[in-house]
């Protein structure tokens, strides 16, 4: 009986320890958050990420705060005719099983007004707001932009 | 003797092949310089009244004798922007030690929001070298006016977008607008191009 006790124990936390891995194994996965090293007087940092969905239905990224910036919108880089311009962004949509990458000379987030400077290294939370009521809390470094050296880097 | 008129026969064919391969190799590479080139009429930059970084005058004087290369932007663009400077100070940082006369120059097109100190931490952060430029884009012969573009959206907007050249011009020694670099920009490529037009430009002059 006791035997039976502690095996059912066992079994118990196995269960517990899965049902926290299968919520750990997340509808939205985000990784490679960064803060790009920007000059010191910067009133609008940028922040890239890769966002990914693991569900089989479309989901959209609704919204960014941060406590070290007054507002965090979602833009993206467009080119043409040798003109760049932005385009804002209200929410990002993620589709099912699939992951949305926001990097330099694309999609990219804007810092507004950090309200202290930010060096290399540094370390600051975002929080990501989902259509699906989830909201996602990541650390974001300050980091050096890799220089674009030709063409042939694959 | 048959094997050695066939040899000799395939020779002198695989020798004409290489030359007009060649030649072809010639053509494409003056053909992909000609492209990024304003020639044979590059404009002449006329005298415009610009402050650097550091207050001071800036106008003809300073780009006569060198070799400038010019890109527009603004401090508030944190994603484009300093990803062309990124690219610009790269080249400039390898091409420096060998073509001393070469000068990197970021005009702001966003007067209202940037400022002469403002420039001057943005510029540095890149390169010491490195001039800023402030200037009103609608003054007569502003650089924004003779050479790039900028458009406001929704200028009432503290937030608000502008439009700009995405491309790096070349100004000459003798203060013509010689070429622009279209994006998407990399360093080797900025590097390999400015050597070319140099060198077409220098056998032109």
């Amino acid at each position: 009986m006791k035997k039976a006790k502690s095996l059912f124990c066992i079994l118990f936390f196995f269960l517990n320890i899965s049902a926290i891995f299968a919520d750990g194994h997340a509808k939205i996965t985000i990784s490679d958050l960064w803060i790009s090293e920007a000059p010191a007087s910067a009133s609008v940092l940028v922040a890239y990420v890769k966002l990914k969905n693991n569900t089989s239905s479309p989901i959209s990224l609704t919204n960014i705060t941060s406590t070290s910036f007054s507002s965090i919108e979602i833009h993206r880089t467009v080119i043409k005719n040798d003109v760049a311009t932005m385009e804002r962004f209200s929410k990002l949509e993620i589709p099912s099983d699939s992951t949305l990458k926001l990097l330099p000379g694309d999609y990219h987030l804007m810092l507004f007004n950090p309200n202290k400077p930010l060096s290399l290294g540094d370390k600051t939370e975002l929080i990501f707001y989902f259509s699906n009521e989830s909201k996602i809390l990541m650390e974001a470094e300050v980091k050096k932009r890799n220089i674009n050296k030709s063409q042939h880097n694959h | 003797m048959i094997p050695a008129i066939v040899a000799l026969s395939i020779l002198a064919t695989s020798i004409g092949f290489y030359i007009s391969l060649k030649q072809s190799q010639n053509r494409l590479e003056q053909n992909n310089i000609v492209q990024s080139l304003f020639w044979p009429n590059p404009k002449e930059i006329v005298d415009f009244t610009t402050k650097d970084h550091n207050g001071d005058l800036f106008g003809l004087e300073q780009i006569s004798e060198k070799w400038t290369f010019i890109f527009f932007g603004y401090t508030n663009c944190p994603d484009i922007c300093p990803i062309t400077m990124s690219v610009m100070t790269d080249a400039y940082q390898a091409l420096i030690d060998e073509y001393k006369n070469i000068q990197i120059i970021f005009v702001t097109v966003d007067p209202d929001r940037d400022n002469i100190d403002k420039l001057k931490s943005y510029v540095s952060f890149f390169d010491p070298d490195i001039v800023g430029l402030y200037e009103k884009p609608t003054t007569e012969n502003s650089l924004t006016k003779q050479i790039g573009v900028a458009h406001y959206n929704n200028k009432e907007d503290g937030k608000y977008i502008v439009d700009h050249s995405a491309s790096i011009f070349i100004i000459d020694p003798k203060m013509r607008l010689v070429s622009k670099i279209s994006p998407p920009h990399k360093s080797d490529e900025i590097i390999e191009k400015f050597k070319k037009i140099k060198r077409f430009i220098d056998e032109k002059s």
